[in-house]
């Protein structure tokens, strides 16, 4: 395989967009009660936020329930027998209880432990246990609060307005322009890691938006695959784009990357797989059309490790030559964190082919255990008062992006402004 | 040694290990790794390395998802080795060089089979 070595070269075309400052970035942000609470308002409250794909919800009559804790909202998204995907707020209608306890299942008429009034998928109240003895209540009244909700790619977002401002095709703009007709490869199957972390929902969506950090937090894990002592010590982006709200950069892989002689459980692991990329999951050819999509590795450079793709405000979209996963950052209070990790991998169908997912999977959490572990000292650090601002290089230009996309919304009297679409 | 550590014929010899290292989710064999000695852990490592490739082959026999219970027993057995070989073969120490433990990260759904599902669905 020939080496591009271009991102060693001094020159090597910097990614930061020429209208994005580039003085210090303030940490306040990451450590301001007052802050997070315009963040609870004025970007969790007006984005449009990402909560998972179609494939959660497999067939008709499928629900999950999800939380987003900023907003205190509680979320029941259901598929009816005609495959409309719907949200709303988990709450009972009569003296508002939680109605779905379950976190995922299939059902179309979900009770109320209370007091069992019902309810169907699609959001109506059919059943009030003894309704002669209340007051006039009309059951028409008493349906689920809806939640507005959209698809994009098979991608399920809720907007927690009350009116959405935008539609979701305007808050991702150029972003969706850019990702039309992406494949989305083993989208119906996924290994989990999760955590709660005490760290700024940022500062951990920020340990995923550079590779700077690669060398000296990885040396062991991925150091080898993306970075390189020779041709990319620092980790140098291939490439970085702000699309709109959000942001994408292309990673360096190494890709002659081979387990050394004595690591024989990773070379039993891999054997009989082509290709080297550490956090792939299959060769399979499926993962052709994704390698050769235009917003995929976008210069097409062959030393290609992986692609941060960063929907405003706290999901990403990542993907390399082995397929995609996603990360989720709840902000549970201005110093915690619920992430989500999903790997989406194909359904094993081998022993061999199991003990390479194991591999992968085991890999991936050391690897985030480095990196989240790492941002849990940081926000202590930031904490502390020590400083006031943060130095960004070129390479972290996703970071320097998303602070200003977030001051943007939190200054801006309306989305539609924070999105120049008035 | 009780039913519950019997292993197929012909791997009686990796039978002390079951008990401890025969986890039924990643999230279990991650963390009995995570927790053990160094010395253990090479000890699981150099045994199981030595049957690997049979082990496999063996397994191979069976419908994935679907094997009697002592083939089970080797099939997570042999996915515990991959834990070990981390350590082994990259950390060169039980955990990841300075991070805390226990780390309050979890697989809640690994890969199927033998992943472990606690967490929410795919
Ligand atoms: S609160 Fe739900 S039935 Fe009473
Ligand atoms: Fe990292």
């Amino acid at each position: 395989m020939a080496y591009d070595t271009e991102t060693a070269r001094p020159d090597f075309a910097r990614m930061t967009p020429a209208d994005l400052d580039t003085g210090p970035v303030p940490c306040a942000p990451y450590i301001s009660p007052d802050w997070f609470e315009l963040e609870r308002e004025r970007v969790f409250g007006r984005a449009w936020l990402c909560m998972g794909r179609v494939e959660q919800l497999p067939e008709p009559n499928s629900f999950i329930t999800r939380e987003v804790e900023i907003c205190k909202a509680l979320v029941l998204i259901t598929r009816d027998k005609d495959d409309n995907i719907r949200a709303f707020h988990n709450v009972c209608s009569h003296r508002l209880n939680m109605l779905v306890t379950e976190s995922s299942g299939k059902r179309s008429i979900f009770n109320c432990r209370y007091h069992n009034w019902t309810y169907r998928n699609n959001g109506d109240c059919t059943g009030i246990p003894d309704i002669k003895n209340f007051f006039g209540v009309d059951k028409k009244q008493c349906g689920l609060t809806p939640i507005h909700c959209d698809v994009w790619q098979g991608f399920i977002f809720i907007n927690l307005q009350a009116e959405p401002e935008v539609t979701l095709r305007e808050f991702l703009g150029p972003y969706a322009e850019a990702y039309e007709g992406f494949p989305y490869p083993f989208a119906d199957n996924a290994y989990v890691i999760e955590s709660n972390l005490n760290v700024n929902w940022k500062q951990i969506a920020d340990a995923f938006a550079e590779s700077y950090h690669v060398a000296a937090i990885h040396p062991a894990t991925i150091g080898n695959t993306f970075a390189s002592k020779s041709l990319n010590p620092f980790g140098r982006p291939l490439s970085g784009h702000a699309y709109g709200a959000h942001r994408v950069m292309c990673t360096f892989g190494n890709p002659d990357y081979v387990p050394p002689e004595d690591a024989h459980v990773e070379r039993l692991a891999y054997s009989g797989m082509d290709t080297g990329n550490v956090l792939g999951g299959s060769d399979s050819k499926k993962l052709q059309d994704l390698a050769n999509h235009p917003a995929a590795n976008p210069t097409k450079r062959p030393n290609w490790g992986a692609d941060v793709s960063w929907i405003f405000p706290n999901f990403n979209i990542d993907y390399g030559p082995g397929g995609f996963w996603t990360h989720e950052f709840w902000p549970t209070s201005v110093n915690s964190t619920r992430w989500i990790l999903r790997v989406h991998v194909p359904e094993a169908t081998s022993v061999r082919e199991r003990i390479m997912q194991e591999h992968l999977a085991c890999r991936f959490a050391e690897v985030m255990l480095e990196d989240v572990t790492n941002t849990q000292a940081q926000q202590r650090a930031m904490e502390s008062g020590a400083k006031t601002h943060m130095h960004l290089q070129d390479g972290e230009m996703l970071i320097r992006h998303s602070n200003a996309v977030i001051r943007k919304w939190v200054e801006s009297g309306s989305a539609r402004e924070a999105l120049d679409l008035d | 040694m009780t039913d519950k550590n019997i292993l197929p014929a012909g791997f009686e010899s990796l039978e002390p290990f079951v008990e401890y290292w025969a986890g039924e989710t990643n999230d279990i064999r991650w963390d009995r790794r995570s927790r053990a000695s160094m010395p253990d852990i090479q000890a699981f490592y150099d045994a199981m390395l030595a049957r690997a490739e049979d082990a496999i082959q063996h397994l191979e026999k069976f419908p994935l998802g679907d094997m009697p219970p002592a083939e089970e027993r080797l099939f997570c057995l042999t996915l515990s080795l991959v834990h070990a070989s981390i350590a082994v073969e990259l950390h060169e120490q039980p955990r990841a060089i300075d991070s805390p433990f226990p780390h309050g990260l979890h697989v809640t759904r690994g890969p199927w089979p033998h992943g472990g599902g606690m967490g929410q669905s795919a």
